[in-house]
């Protein structure tokens, strides 16, 4: 029986909240202006379902609205939907929509268009990567136009988090049984904004939404999106007015926004890291004492100085940083080669080890992370060689599938999904096969658990079980790192990394005004 | 050969390119020897240092010596370039000898198809090659020699057309001798000079292209110290450190300049009669 | 030029590009990352990948996938990108319309400064300003482009703040800021033609300044700015049109790398991400493209010349 307190908070008593604007600033924002914003890479598709990159996530996130959004501090706030419910057993979820919500096209936004689009994303021909992550959805339904009933497979506690999955983003049931293809080239969403141009390689335009069901926001007439393809060249872009807001840019780079007149350089701490995947049912990472040399001969805190910059946060073998909600704070382990010489040798190997350690091109701190731990591991005895491939190649050949390769992944919205993203036995992604029986039997405890207290206690043994038997090796997580010109207001950099509000960003009187 | 080697020393571009050349062969034979680092050793606490008594060139993001960076990486950078001219202008030359010896339609149709292929630019036709082979240095190295043969199979057939209607490979044909016995004996080495003219010129170009890939991200790979990937990666880093961007530009640029000047010296030391 | 001539090059225009698709074509097929897997990425089920395998068509065997491309290429139908699933003949030809304009502007900018230096170089020979202008020829030509991008930006934009570093605008929006964005990728690009031409005008200049031709006119009593302008550049200058034609071809190349540091959305770019991401058909329209406009300048190239050629013999 679950406490009232208890309930209501699950129930999203942020209803008050909803609507009004986050104001940090004296007087009201400024309306009106064209905002410039630069992405590294192309959005090649902009199909709410089938987005994959940053810059596609930034493009739907204009163009559509989930359910719910998260907050920066990784908390869930009303978006499409004003209220939710579970029943008892946390079994049957229960969402109002906001009534009198309009598509771009006028139509209106009803209980059929939330069941239609849930289902497509469910439904493996779309090939959604939003399949597996928003949550364990059986069957959904429309109680009314403006309720919709959700049955899971099982208790969930964290179902209206994850509905803030970036690919659950609301799509009209008549596209869906029509041409859902042509969301690839066209948009019809709720979102705060309009999609005016699309030219993918070079750059994406979207224009205010005067229907869009907050009257007081976006403040942005008109957004630009270029994509500049050269870390380098787009941070000069930036330090010389040319752009107002920057995605995402490198340690290299942030030392320069950082000093440069005019420019804000942000930074985030956050759950993004990369992790080296040990097979471990084959040889040799199937011996935990390998896995654990391993773990030993690398420096962290040089980790995080080589590959990040410097800007990051030193990891320990799990995948929650400080950043999530359930992280538990472990003793940093310190590198310790005779102790990793030691370990190897009980495995079997006196005199070292070879191994190739596979690293994508994209990003590049995959490869400075597999050249950093060759060196560092040198002195243990593993005898290294990082091969380089192109991402294309990478996904088909190595990734999942490989004995030893460097991965990279944001940070999710809750420790239950990184855990189910990568490290239960049924993991979407178990690139590790750890297949640990007691792990998952703690992370799926963990899951059904309501008690605040208990559910810490289980994700502290989960990452004192990945700390002690290393299925990956974790050594740093990333700092988000951006800029944005000082005339920018109200943009905030999400931990989350994929989460941008741009509707809450308004134009100083500095800006420069722009046709 | 001597009296060949003192006409080419006799030019100040002779000189100059021989010189230089002999530095850099000295740098790959003998870098990791004379290197006062090892190339790969990372220096937490030395990232990014200015160039000093520890560091003489300056030292990398990862704290790696750019000194020993360079020299070692003469290594990865020049013999392969080498290699890849030296490839592509035996294959060229066969090719354009070949073309020309046979001469009349066949000629016509040989030399077409290989203008068809240098329409397909040099550093297109290498990343397409590279995409296909996969990764890495030596992938790049046949990228380029494929290249780099059309164009030198070009060159190859106007000199060897010239020499073809000359009176010594008249008599060779009236003598009956192979097709293969005509090209290798009589024809190939009568166009040598011009061939070796511009292979030495390519192999600058050769190095460049390499360096250009590396960039890309399609070259060599890290760790290693190849002169290009040393450029590519100290980009981002070179409003703090751009001694790392500084020196191994330097180094492409000599060797290329170096090349080039062998190649303007023996120009003018095959052809003494053109005093320019 | 008659009509026969024109057929000719024609043919030959026509063989090179089929010539060049066989081999692009020849190419990809044996590109190792599947290109289903490559679009679908990650959570593509084995399914999916199945379905779309079929519907790209990528099972069938490799003369018939060329077969099926040649004949709506035929057609003016380039395909559908396997990436952004929009028309690919239309973005590749707005792409090359862009590079065109850098390469042409560049060209330009090239003949305008190095057919002077190269008649100063020649005219002063063996002098401080030959030795000078060579020594920086050299160096332009010893430097790789991505190189020389990185250090003009480096001058001229982060530290003098006389130009954009980067970016694209089109002139037809706003022809100043077009100009001022596109003057740095042209500088970068002009480096190395430069050179080219400059050595080959400073050559050439000296060959035809010692000429038979030459001293006839000067034994006329022709004036020596007469001598060097209506006879000896116009002799000189036939064999810059010819480099300039083939660097046509080290043009196309150059624009991959240059427009990805200075973030052109040319044809360049184009390719280089549709190498990337395995997107067949935007590679192989992207690569005929190419080889096309290199076919047709050199037609044009070889036009000039004898138009040229022509009236200085009837001279």
């Amino acid at each position: 029986m679950l406490s009232v307190t208890r309930r209501l908070f699950l129930a999203g008593t942020a209803i008050s909240l909803a609507g009004l604007p986050k104001l940090t600033l004296a007087e009201a924002p400024k309306r009106g202006g064209v905002l410039r914003m630069s992405v590294d890479q192309a959005a090649s598709v902009i199909h709410p379902m089938l987005a994959r990159v940053n810059p596609e996530y930034l493009v739907t996130e204009l163009l559509y609205s989930n359910l719910t959004r998260l907050k920066p501090d990784m908390t869930v706030e009303p978006d499409l939907a004003i209220s939710w419910e579970p029943n008892a057993t946390l079994t049957e979820w229960t969402f109002k929509l906001r009534s009198g919500v309009t598509f771009h096209d006028g139509s209106p936004l009803t209980a059929d268009d939330v069941v239609a689009t849930i289902n497509a994303i469910l439904d493996p021909k779309t090939a959604s990567p939003g399949r597996t992550n928003v949550g364990p959805i059986k069957e959904v339904a429309a109680v009314d136009p403006v309720t919709v009933k959700f049955t899971l497979t099982g208790a969930y506690a964290d179902l209206p988090v994850a509905l803030t999955y970036l690919n659950a983003r609301i799509v009209p049931a008549k596209l869906i049984a029509g041409d859902l293809a042509s969301l690839s080239t066209t948009a019809n969403g709720t979102g705060p904004f309009k999609l005016a141009a699309y030219e993918p390689d070079r750059r994406i335009v979207v224009e205010r939404n005067p229907a869009y069901y907050d009257p007081a926001r976006p403040y942005l007439d008109r957004i630009e999106l270029l994509v500049y393809p050269d870390r380098t060249a787009e941070a000069s872009a930036m330090i010389s007015g040319e752009i107002d807001l920057l995605l995402t840019t490198t340690p290299g780079e942030y030392e320069r926004l950082v000093k440069a007149d005019g420019v804000n350089a942000l930074r985030s701490p956050s759950g993004q890291f990369l992790n080296i995947n040990l097979g471990c049912d084959q040889k040799p990472f199937n011996d935990v004492r390998v896995r654990q040399a391993l773990a030993l001969a690398v420096d962290r805190e040089a980790t995080v100085g080589f590959v990040a910059g410097g800007y990051g946060t030193p990891g320990n073998d799990t995948p929650l940083s400080s950043a999530y909600h359930f992280y538990k704070n472990i003793p940093l382990k310190k590198p310790d080669i005779a102790k990793a010489k030691k370990l190897l040798a009980d495995a079997g190997y006196p005199n070292g080890i070879d191994l190739t350690l596979v690293a994508s091109d994209k990003p590049s701190t995959r490869t400075q992370l597999g050249v950093a731990v060759r060196e560092m591991a040198a002195a243990a005895g593993f005898r290294i060689n990082v091969q380089t491939m192109p991402h294309a190649t990478y996904l088909d050949q190595v990734w999942k599938k490989g004995n030893f390769y460097v991965g990279f992944y944001n940070m999710q919205p809750t420790a239950d999904a990184i855990f189910n993203l990568l490290y239960t036995s049924n993991a979407a992604w178990n690139e590790t096969r750890w297949n640990n029986a007691d792990f998952d039997a703690l992370i799926n405890a963990a899951r059904v658990e309501t008690d605040e207290a208990k559910r810490t206690a289980l994700y502290a043994k989960a990452q004192d079980m990945m700390n002690a038997d290393v299925p990956s090796v974790i050594s740093a997580f990333f700092d988000l790192l951006a800029a944005q010109r000082s005339y920018v207001d109200g943009y905030v950099l999400h931990p989350r990394g994929s989460v941008f509000r741009l509707d809450m960003v308004s134009l100083g009187a500095a800006a420069p005004k722009r046709a | 050969m001597t009296e060949l080697f003192i006409r080419l020393m006799r030019k100040p571009q002779g000189f100059v390119g021989v010189v230089l050349l002999a530095l850099i062969a000295a740098a790959c034979l003998f870098g990791p020897a004379l290197a006062p680092y090892a190339p790969e050793k990372i220096d937490f606490l030395g990232r990014f240092r200015a160039p000093g008594w520890q560091n003489w060139l300056g030292a990398d993001q990862f704290g790696r010596d750019i000194l020993s960076r360079l020299m070692v990486g003469a290594r990865s950078t020049v013999p392969l370039a080498f290699i890849a001219t030296f490839v592509g202008s035996a294959a060229g030359a066969i090719i354009g000898v070949g073309s020309a010896y046979l001469g009349g339609r066949t000629d016509e149709a040989i030399m077409r198809t290989n203008d068809a292929v240098l329409a397909i630019p040099g550093l297109l036709m290498a990343l397409l090659l590279v995409s296909t082979l996969g990764n890495g240095a030596g992938n790049a190295v046949i990228a380029i020699a494929v290249a780099f043969a059309p164009g030198m199979a070009r060159v190859t057939r106007s000199a060897a057309l010239n020499v073809r209607n000359q009176d010594y490979v008249k008599a060779a044909i009236a003598r009956g001798e192979g097709a293969p016995w005509i090209i290798f004996r009589e024809m190939l080495p009568n166009v040598m000079a011009p061939i070796v003219i511009e292979s030495t010129i390519r192999v600058s170009f050769a190095i460049m292209l390499f360096a250009t890939l590396s960039f890309l991200g399609v070259g060599a790979q890290p760790p290693a110290s190849e002169w290009g990937l040393m450029v590519a990666d100290a980009r981002q880093y070179m409003h703090q450190a751009p001694w790392g961007l500084i020196a191994p530009s330097a180094a492409i640029a000599l060797t290329a300049v170096a090349f080039n000047l062998l190649g303007d010296g023996l120009r003018d030391a095959l052809n003494p009669k053109d005093e320019r | 030029m008659t009509l026969a001539w024109f057929a000719r090059r024609l043919m030959l225009t026509l063989y090179t590009v089929i010539v060049v698709s066989m081999l692009v074509f020849a190419i990809t097929q044996i590109l190792p990352a599947d290109a289903a897997q490559s679009l679908l990425g990650e959570n593509a089920t084995p399914d999916a990948l199945a379905a779309l395998r079929a519907k790209l068509g990528l099972g069938d065997p490799a003369w018939l996938q060329y077969s099926r491309w040649a004949r709506h290429v035929f057609t003016g139908d380039f395909g559908i990108s396997m990436r952004t699933s929009l028309p690919v003949g239309p973005e590749m030809l707005a792409a090359l319309s862009r590079s065109l304009l850098l390469t042409v502007s560049a060209i330009l900018v090239t003949l305008a400064v190095a057919v002077p230096l190269g008649v100063v170089a020649a005219l002063r020979q063996g002098r401080l300003t030959d030795t000078g202008v060579s020594l920086i020829a050299y160096l332009g030509v010893s430097l790789p482009e991505f190189v020389t991008a990185t250090l003009l930006a480096l001058l001229l934009a982060d530290t003098l703040h006389w130009l954009p570093a980067t970016g694209y605008v089109s002139p037809l929006e706003d022809f100043g800021g077009g100009i001022r964005h596109l003057a740095l990728p042209v500088l970068t690009v002009s480096v190395i033609l430069v050179a080219h031409v400059m050595r080959m005008m400073r050559s050439e200049t000296l060959d035809v300044l010692k000429s038979d031709y030459i001293r006839a006119a000067r034994l006329k009593g022709l004036p020596e700015r007469t001598v060097l302008f209506r006879h000896a550049l116009r002799n000189a200058l036939l064999p810059v049109i010819t480099i300039i034609a083939l660097d046509v071809g080290y043009l196309l190349g150059g624009v991959i790398v240059i427009e990805e540091i200075f973030a052109i959305p040319g044809i360049g770019r184009a390719l280089m991400i549709a190498i990337t991401t395995r997107d067949l058909p935007s590679i192989q329209a992207g690569a005929l493209i190419m080889a096309a406009t290199y076919a047709v300048t050199n037609t044009f190239a070889d036009m000039a010349y004898a138009f040229l050629d022509r009236r200085i013999r009837y001279d």
